[in-house]
Order: structure tokens, then sequence, then C-alpha cells
């Protein structure tokens, strides 16, 4: 029964199995399923195994039973629309101006930097009135915390109707904000990061080592003698590099901020360092990158087990990274290259590695990318990628 | 189809407000002998669900608090080695040495297998565990025996627990996971579903208040940024302390003022938040 509904499932991208169908058809036999509303259910909750599918069984169902039209939806992000329009629109000022409203004249006037932020907020003043501040962590009291305002209006309440038919439920789609990935939060990351720790015994001998224990006391001819010892304790230390500097990392300020909290919150010895696009002599401790600097030969005296991450989109000028003296702010007198200075880096924390916010599938499309990614293990800044940035970090060397 | 011979329905409970998608989802995994897998933002009730089914089954319940660091030998059984030593050593205990039997106390899982009667058990925040903790523990539940490997012994279910697991994470479990649960999803209830949840809590409340509190409680939920959404949990509580000052008229609430808000925002930056955004509204 129904074996056309179980491949319609699958041919819209349901992953539902086979054993799952068996399993739905025993339900059937055995009679606890007496109608089409019982049917909705049940079905959905053996054959469906996860939330975002809700909405694709939804339009399913209602199509099978009434013959209701599937929508093709394609859900493109804000922010991938901003970027492309934006790299399409750059080598059209013309068009921009347009677009805009601004004449060609006055937008040549502004730096590209002012450019994109003008952009963005027009782009947020369509979608939400009132979006808050977007600035950079740290920087300002109140950083709107780990919620994505490029995902205007977050997750539906999705209620639960009553006196309604399935077909009627399933047609409402209640589902539907439940399809799209959302933005990664700080309870994804920390699954992802839980792994990363380091267990060294630590404080007062409390614990009962019962193999010692069984040992000593045989030694002692079985006259008891029990062993203590340290608990385990995490003592990993972490230095987090973060690029805060330029337009090129707007549009990953939310995801980022996300990784910022959790690690404030969960690593004990925490050190955050700022930079823009690249390393060179020194490092900046406080996000304006101005006032405390700390020169890039001091993390030889650091304990080499610490682990490295940096955060960056590693896009830049090509000059950037190999010009000798290159860096981008005038007074910045370089005497080596910052490719050098990251690989000084890389040498002396043996666990590091380079979480990058772009889509891996468009690394191969930037040149620094490439030569970043040489120097260190580079991993997307998604849960996949943070779970292998956190395999890599946690490996022995 | 043979008739519906099932001794066991699930109805709901004195405390618990059940959706009728809800009921029919239990009896399902009930019928199929398959544990239910809920997900669900914090506060939607996955937890309180298996209380629920436990008090209307009139079955005990089993609580497995899933820790991250567990081993899944602790949910099934743990041999005490400590006391037969100290047992071996001082020999003043009942206890017979020589048989290590008497030194095995069954785990959560394990005290749902050999109990008598059927028994609810609830695997709460599966999540926490690594994957192969939850692989594992599904072939366990899946063949309803494990071996204690010491004696060389198996154990097996004397009765069928009914198996409630709650997942908070949005992170998808393990495909072999899902394919072995039945799987629901809690959404946050709405205005009405609240209605009857507040009712149910506080037979006595008035109208108005209901009325304004909850009003007042989803437009918190619509403030932006916030980290931890006030739930369930926090509306409850919030309410029985508007109930409970003597001050309080609701009126307060339609002029916008909100008492209390640290009832309803945890967490300190989530706090300042809402109290900008009320401050905001109240202009």
């Amino acid at each position: 029964m129904f074996v056309q509904f179980f491949y319609m499932l699958r041919e819209r991208g349901v992953p539902v199995t086979p054993t799952s169908f068996l399993r739905l058809q025993k339900a059937l036999s055995l009679g606890v399923i007496g109608s089409i509303d019982d049917f909705y259910t049940a079905a959905r909750s053996i054959l469906v195994k996860s939330e975002r599918y809700f909405d694709t069984y939804d339009q399913v169902f209602a199509h099978y039973f009434r013959g209701a039209t599937i929508l093709e939806m394609e859900d493109v992000e804000l922010t991938d629309i901003a970027k492309a329009l934006l790299e399409e629109w750059l080598k059209h000022p013309q068009e921009m101006a347009e677009a805009l409203g601004l004449d060609e004249e006055q937008l040549s006037r502004y730096t590209p930097e002012e450019l994109i932020r003008y952009f963005l907020d027009r782009l947020k003043e369509q979608k939400e009135a009132h979006h808050g501040g977007n600035r950079w962590i740290g920087t300002g009291g109140t950083s709107p915390v780990g919620h994505s305002g490029d995902h205007p209006g977050g997750m539906r309440v999705g209620g639960t109707s009553r006196n309604k038919s399935a077909v009627k439920v399933a047609m409402e789609r209640r589902y539907r904000d439940y399809s799209q990935e959302g933005p990664l939060t700080e309870i994804q990351m920390s699954e992802a990061l839980k792994r990363l720790r380091r267990m060294i015994p630590h404080g007062p001998r409390d614990v009962v080592n019962v193999d010692k224990t069984i040992y000593e006391t045989m030694r002692n001819g079985g006259e008891i003698s029990i062993v203590f010892d340290r608990r385990l304790s995490d003592r990993l230390k972490v230095i987090l590099m973060i690029d805060n500097g330029g337009w090129s990392m707007d549009p990953y300020i939310g995801i980022v901020q996300t990784l910022f909290n959790y690690a404030r919150s969960q690593f004990k010895d925490l050190k955050i360092y700022y930079f823009h696009n690249t390393l060179y002599s020194s490092i900046w401790l406080d996000p304006q990158r101005h006032l405390r600097p700390e020169a890039i030969e001091e993390f030889t005296r650091r304990d080499p087990e610490t682990r490295l991450i940096i955060v960056g989109d590693a896009a830049m000028a090509p000059y950037e990274l190999t010009g000798a003296n290159a860096a981008i702010y005038v007074g910045q007198k370089e005497s080596r290259t910052s490719e050098e200075r990251l690989k000084f880096l890389a040498r002396t924390f043996r666990h590091a590695v380079w979480l990058n916010p772009q889509p891996e599938s468009s690394w191969g499309y930037t040149w620094t990318i490439g030569a970043i990614w040489k120097i260190f293990p580079m991993f997307e800044l998604t849960l996949d990628g943070l779970e292998k940035a956190v395999q890599h970090l946690m490996k022995r060397h | 189809m043979k008739p519906i011979g099932e001794p066991y329905r699930f109805h709901g409970a004195s405390k618990y407000v059940l959706d009728d998608e809800l009921a029919k989802i239990v009896n399902v995994s009930m019928a199929l002998e398959m544990p239910l897998l809920l997900k669900g933002e914090p506060g939607t009730g996955k937890t309180m669900l298996a209380y629920a089914i436990a008090e209307s089954l009139a079955m005990p319940l089993i609580v497995l608090n899933v820790k991250s660091s567990m081993k899944l030998l602790d949910a099934l059984y743990q041999y005490d080695t400590l006391t037969r030593l100290n047992d071996s050593r001082f020999g003043d205990s009942k206890r017979d040495v020589s048989n290590i039997e008497e030194y095995i106390r069954m785990g959560k899982i394990g005290q749902a297998f050999v109990s008598d009667c059927r028994t609810v058990l609830l695997i709460d925040e599966i999540d926490k565990a690594d994957t192969d903790f939850q692989d594992d523990m599904l072939d366990v539940l899946d063949q309803m025996q494990f071996d204690i490997m010491e004696i060389d012994k198996t154990v097996t279910a004397k009765n069928r627990p009914v198996i409630i697991i709650t997942s908070n994470a949005k992170k998808d479990l393990s495909d072999p996971f899902l394919g072995r649960c039945n799987f629901h999803h809690i959404a946050f209830p709405d205005p009405e579903m609240m209605r009857m949840i507040l009712n149910v809590h506080f037979p006595d409340l008035s109208e108005e208040l209901a009325r304004a509190s909850l009003l007042t409680f989803y437009r918190l939920r619509e403030f932006r940024g916030i980290e931890k959404k006030p739930a369930t949990r926090e509306l409850i509580n919030w309410v029985r302390a508007l109930q409970s000052d003597p001050d309080f008229v609701v009126k307060t609430l339609e002029n916008g003022e909100i008492p209390y808000l640290g009832v309803l925002f945890k967490k300190s930056l989530d706090l300042n938040l809402a109290l900008q955004q009320a401050g905001r509204a109240r202009k």
C-alpha cells in the first residue's frame, strides 16, 4: 500500500528507507491506523526523521491525497544574494549607482567599505525596520548575540491545530520554516567543540584509582591500601585570532560572534586577538586594533601545546601576503612578509587551524586562500568544518 | 486487520496537555514497540511527556539522564569492585564474596529490563552523549538484551519498556539511530494551547490575567537577539510570580510594563536586551 507515496517522498528528497516503509505497513496491519488523519501523523513519525523534511512531507501528502501542486522553492540566503550582487555591481559602477539611487559622482566618493555598509543597510531596511546594531564583537556593549539578522523573522511558531482534516493540516504547511537550515547556533557550536579539551590531573587527590588500589592491596598481602588520584580537568589553552577588519568579513559577523561567545564561555584559558586580512609583525588585543598590540615574535614564549584558531576569510590582495612592506596601514613598517609570519606561527603551534566562513567550494577562486591553505589546515566555519577542525586540533602529532 | 486489542492506550495525564497528534504518535510507537524520539525547543514539554505517559499508563518511570561523559556500560550495569574488595577484607557483610553477581548493580536501562512490570524508560537529552553511545544503546534496546561480561550472563528484558528519547540539539542524530526510532518534533505551543496549559497549572487563573500575560509572553518571544527565549516553564513561573505579588494589577501589563523580567530571561545578556526592547515598546 502507498508504494507510490513512498517513492514520491524519495523523489522530493526526503530520505525514507525501505525498512521504515515496511514498518509503516506493519503499523497498518496492526490496526493502529484507523483514518487518514491517523495515517498522516503515524506515517510522518515513522518515515520522516527530521523536522527539516516535515514541510516536504506535508506537500507530498497534500499532493498525493488531494492533488495539490508542489511548489518549486529555492531559498537563497540574503547574504549570498548580497555578495553576488555586489561582485557584479562593483564591475559596473553605473548600474550600481542607479540601483542605489545615487549618481555616479556621489558613488565615487565612497570607499568600497562605505559602499558595502550602505548597501547592507539598505537591504536590511527593506527586510526589518528596526534591525539592531551590526557591530563587531567587543566594540559595543550590546552586540546582537548569536542571533542572525540575516534570517528575517527567525523560526516561525508552528502551532498545533485541532479539528482539521489531515490534508488541510498538511496544506497549511506548518513546518515551512523548519525546512531551511538556520544559522549556526551556540548550542550547535558547543556540540562540535565539546571534544576540544585536554584533560590533565589537577586539584586535590580525591578520586579512587581502583586498579592501583587493588594492586597495592595485593602487594600489601591483602591489607587494604587505597590509592587516590587527582581529578582530571580541562586545561586546554586556546588562542583565537579573529579577522575583524574590512567589509569582506561583514556577512559573517553573526557566525563569528557565536563562535566568540562560545569560546569565551567555554575555554578557561583563552586569549583573543584581532587582525585585518592577514598577520604582520603585531596583532592586537583590542578589537579596534589600535591600543594594545603584541609582537608576533612574543608567541614563541607561549606553551607550544596551545591550540591556535584563526578565523578569517583569507581573501585579500596577493601583495598583502607576499609583499615585504605590504601592510595596508600607513606607518606600519615591515621587515618580513606576512606569509613568513604565518609560517612562523604554524611552526610555533603544532595544533593550529584556520577557519574560513566562506564555503569551501569558493576557495579555489581566491589566490590568497590557496596560499594560506598551504600554511594552515583550513576548514569551513560550519558544523561539519568545525568538527573536522576539532579532530585536527586534537590529533597527536 | 486484527481488532485493536491493545491493553495500553495513552490519553493524557492530569498535568500535561496533550494534543491529538502527539497522542496518536505515542500510541503508534507503543504498538510498533519502537522508541519514540522527541525533538523540539527547550520548554515544549519533551521530558514532561514521559512523566505523563508513565502516569496515565500507571507504569513506573525510569529516567536515564544522559551526560556527555557517560559510557553505555554505566547505563546497563556496574560491577562494584570496591565493595567486593572491602567485603573480602573484612567479611562482615551478608554477601557472598565469591559470587560476583552479588556485586553487579543495574544501571537505568538494566533496571527497566529486570523490572517485573512494564516500565516507561525516559532517556533524556540523548544528544549530549557521543554517537558511539547512541548507536550502541539502540543495539541494546533493539535486542532487548545485554551481556554482563564479568559473570557471562545475558540480561533479557522481562517486559519491553516504553522508550521515550528526547533531544534538544538541532544537530541531526546519526542515520542508523534515526532509522530505529519513531520521530516527532514538538512545535512550540500556540497561544490557544498555551492557554490550556496555563489552565491546567492554574485552575483559578483570572481570564484577564491569562489573556494579558499570554499576550505579553508571546510579544517577548518576538524580541530580537534573544539567545534563550522564554519557554513554557518560564511562563508558568512568571504567572506564579505575578499571582503571588499582592501589588500586581493586570493594568500594569496592559500598560506595557513587565515586572519580574528576570523570571523570563535567564541570561544576563538576554535580560539586558529584553529590558531595552521592553523599554522601547513602552514609549
